[in-house]
């Protein structure tokens, strides 16, 4: 399955919805969408994956970089996830505690941390 | 232990096909669909790896996975590529990296989702992991 990203505004914050398969070879995708985003001003972002149906650790390392680049814009990145598939992987790699996840959309936009 | 043997290409758009590939066995192994996210996502980490590092050693060879069910209730995976080998590190210390670092996550991931796993370096790289097919595993 192949991998698509939509982003859209939501009041301060953008949110990119990613679904399909993000693995080694589609995760550039990823990165050039995000590094994109941070380039035209948005340090506010949510990355909804509840379609995500697949993610390796390369992209794991996608988000811990989108990460980085909106914090050095004092900015933040939060994940929408509820799949214990996912969540498994964020837990195994002791990124929970790196990352805002949540369970739902309207938590992550409603939480003005 | 009768198994299957996958030569791959080494691009890493063949990762996706390896996942596929060695889930069906392990599902028609009777593996449990909670295991099969697990092998799945330490197969695709695994098989990425040799199929990187293999392209980097511009080696003719396939990058090959042998795989299938042992007769103790396990299902092998074991990946062979031919390029430079990697030293995985103490699996103890994994917990303690940094995050500054985008890179590294995959062998983590092998090691917590895999009942068992041997990183063996010798003329290129050899990855050996069993899972149990039941419900949660041997140490799950």
């Amino acid at each position: 399955m192949e991998l698509s990203l939509n982003h859209r505004k939501e009041g301060d914050r953008t949110v990119l919805e990613v679904s399909g398969e993000v693995d080694v070879y589609t995760a550039p995708k990823l990165r050039e969408k995000l590094v994109e985003l941070v380039g035209e001003g948005h340090y506010e972002i949510v990355v909804d994956m509840s379609k995500v149906e697949f993610l390796d650790s390369t992209g794991l390392g996608v988000l811990v970089g989108g990460l980085k680049r909106v914090r050095s814009h004092d900015g933040n990145l939060a994940l929408v996830c509820n799949q214990e598939r996912i969540l498994k992987i964020f837990r195994i790699t002791g990124l929970t505690k790196v990352f805002p996840i949540y369970d739902t959309l309207d938590e992550a936009l409603q939480d003005s941390e | 232990m009768s198994g299957v043997e996958l030569h791959l290409p080494p691009h890493v758009q063949y990762v996706a096909l390896a996942r596929l590939v060695v889930t069906a066995a392990a599902r028609q192994a009777g593996m449990s669909d909670e295991r099969l996210e697990d092998l799945k996502i330490a197969v695709s980490e695994a098989t990425a790896n040799a199929i990187i590092a293999h392209a980097s050693a511009e080696s003719p060879e396939a990058v090959v996975l042998f795989f299938g069910a042992t007769g103790d209730g396990m299902f092998e995976v074991t990946i062979r590529d031919a390029g430079p080998g990697f030293d995985p590190g103490p699996a103890e210390a994994d917990m303690d990296r940094e995050w500054a670092s985008e890179g590294g996550l995959g062998v983590v991931l092998i090691r917590g989702l895999a009942d068992d796993v041997q990183f063996v370096r010798g003329e290129g790289m050899k990855v050996h992991m069993r899972f149990g097919v039941g419900l949660n595993g041997t140490s799950h």
